[in-house]
């Protein structure tokens, strides 16, 4: 009943061979919804993001150096609230405003300054993917209501076919066998080696040879290096580890 | 004034129709306890679409919102079809003269009382209007206790559908308002208003205005 979604929109991304093809299409669609800028983004610095990164951002350049600078990326209050919900939420929102720092309130002044006023962000949310959202600055005419839910639609669908793409382009990730996740997960529940020698009925050479290999597969010098790795891209689950 | 809002003119009340979003949110979730859907900080439901008919009062359509109702045509999905139908003895009234109007909304600053009750008048005589412009002969509405014996109050001809029915801490009854010119000189004469109240600007006139 609401406003109907634009289906090409998915072909386009799902056939989309660049970020820049795919961030094209984005933009064209959110303007046509009334929104004046952009920036479906992994919550990194946006002049030196890492490889794996998505950034399809068309801020303003001033302010995305100044962000960039002053390193606004770690305090953004709109980073901050994305992270803990997955509602999209409205900048001028009471609820959003109350509770920030004296830093984050001037970091959404200087951000209005350079005509970044009032904006909806839908935040994104994938276990192995860095933190990112989808900010939407509201343009002169304001945004149909009936179409809110279509920019979440169109910022989660962008995003995922940007990461997509992104991944593409980088070397594989490791993937563990079976034993090397168990031995892995055991360390993030702080067991030795004799320990889990015992639970999985291995020698305590077997056990250590797993783990060097794990490590090895990562590239990381040390056993905690390696738990968090395997976390980070999925490898095991938090609530395993830590119930 | 109250902006006649259709498929046809939404597009230049974008702001008036997000605040009167925002204002549902306030007035129905944070003040009513009403248990319906939130999102970035409006409510909407699944009866907000493009063919809804929103009466929005404001001095201007950029102007502050200080009220809002909400008319669906009842030969679509509408809310006593599909989810008070026991509020109603006989069947649902459906039909393209018939509609239902829903989410009478006043801005969450109205102080009660008086400021309210005229409000709502305002309201009412807006819907009478719009029925008339569009040739629909009675309209539908759930009341709760409250809204009950305002309605009746504003000169409204309004007669139950079925006997009330008791919801939580509220009593819900279902409601029939016939339109027409005598009750709507009625509820004018009760309101004090002199006129027509609603306005139904299009595109070009809205940009001139």
């Amino acid at each position: 009943m609401h406003a109907r979604i634009n289906w090409a929109f998915a072909e386009v991304c799902d056939r989309a061979t660049s970020v820049e093809e795919l961030h094209a299409a984005f933009m064209r669609e959110i303007r046509a919804l009334g929104f004046s800028y952009g920036a479906c983004a992994s919550h990194v610095d946006p002049l030196n993001p890492p490889a794996e990164a998505v950034m399809m951002v068309d801020y303003p350049l001033p302010w995305l150096e100044r962000f960039s600078e002053k390193n606004y990326a770690k305090r953004d209050p709109v980073y901050w609230r994305a992270r803990r919900q997955s509602l999209p939420f409205q900048w001028s929102d009471r609820v959003f405003r109350s509770g920030l720092g004296a830093d984050q309130v001037r970091i959404l002044n200087e951000a209005a300054e350079a005509g970044l006023g009032d904006g909806i962000t839908i935040p994104i949310h994938a276990p192995d993917a860095l933190p990112a959202s989808c900010s939407l600055v509201i343009g002169p005419d304001g945004i149909d209501p009936l179409d809110a839910q279509k920019a979440t639609w169109y910022g989660v669908y962008a995003h995922e076919s940007a990461r997509r793409l992104r991944l593409a382009a980088l070397p594989a990730k490791p993937v563990l066998s079976p034993r090397e996740r168990q031995c892995v997960q055991m360390l993030g529940q702080g067991k030795d080696d004799g320990a889990m020698a015992i639970i999985l009925g291995l020698s305590e050479h077997t056990v250590h040879n797993i783990v060097r290999r794990t490590m090895g597969k990562y590239g990381v010098g040390s056993r905690v290096q390696a738990f968090v790795r395997a976390l980070k891209d999925g490898q095991i689950r938090l609530e395993d580890v830590a119930p | 004034m109250i902006h006649i809002i259709t498929a046809e003119n939404r597009r230049n009340y974008h702001h008036a129709l997000m605040e009167m979003h925002r204002q549902r949110k306030t007035v129905f979730i944070d003040q009513m306890k009403w248990r319906l859907q939130e999102s970035a900080g409006i409510e909407i439901d699944a009866y907000d679409c493009p063919e809804a008919i929103y009466l929005i009062e404001a001095v201007a359509p950029r102007a502050a919102v200080t009220g809002s109702a909400r008319l669906l045509r009842t030969d679509r999905p509408h809310l006593m079809g599909d989810h008070f139908p026991h509020l109603c003895d006989g069947p649902v009234p459906q039909g393209p003269e018939v509609w239902e109007a829903t989410r009478f909304c006043p801005a969450p600053e109205t102080p009660a009382g008086e400021a309210r009750h005229d409000l709502l008048a305002r309201l009412i005589a807006a819907i009478m209007e719009t029925a008339l412009i569009f040739g629909v002969e009675r309209v539908t509405f759930v009341a709760n206790a409250a809204l009950a014996p305002l309605a009746l109050r504003a000169g409204w001809e309004v007669e139950p559908l079925g006997t009330s029915k008791r919801a939580g801490r509220d009593r819900l009854t279902a409601m029939s308002a016939a339109i027409d010119q005598r009750g709507l000189r009625r509820v004018r004469a009760r309101a004090g208003l002199n006129g027509p109240v609603t306005r139904f600007l299009g595109g070009d006139l809205l940009q001139a205005a």
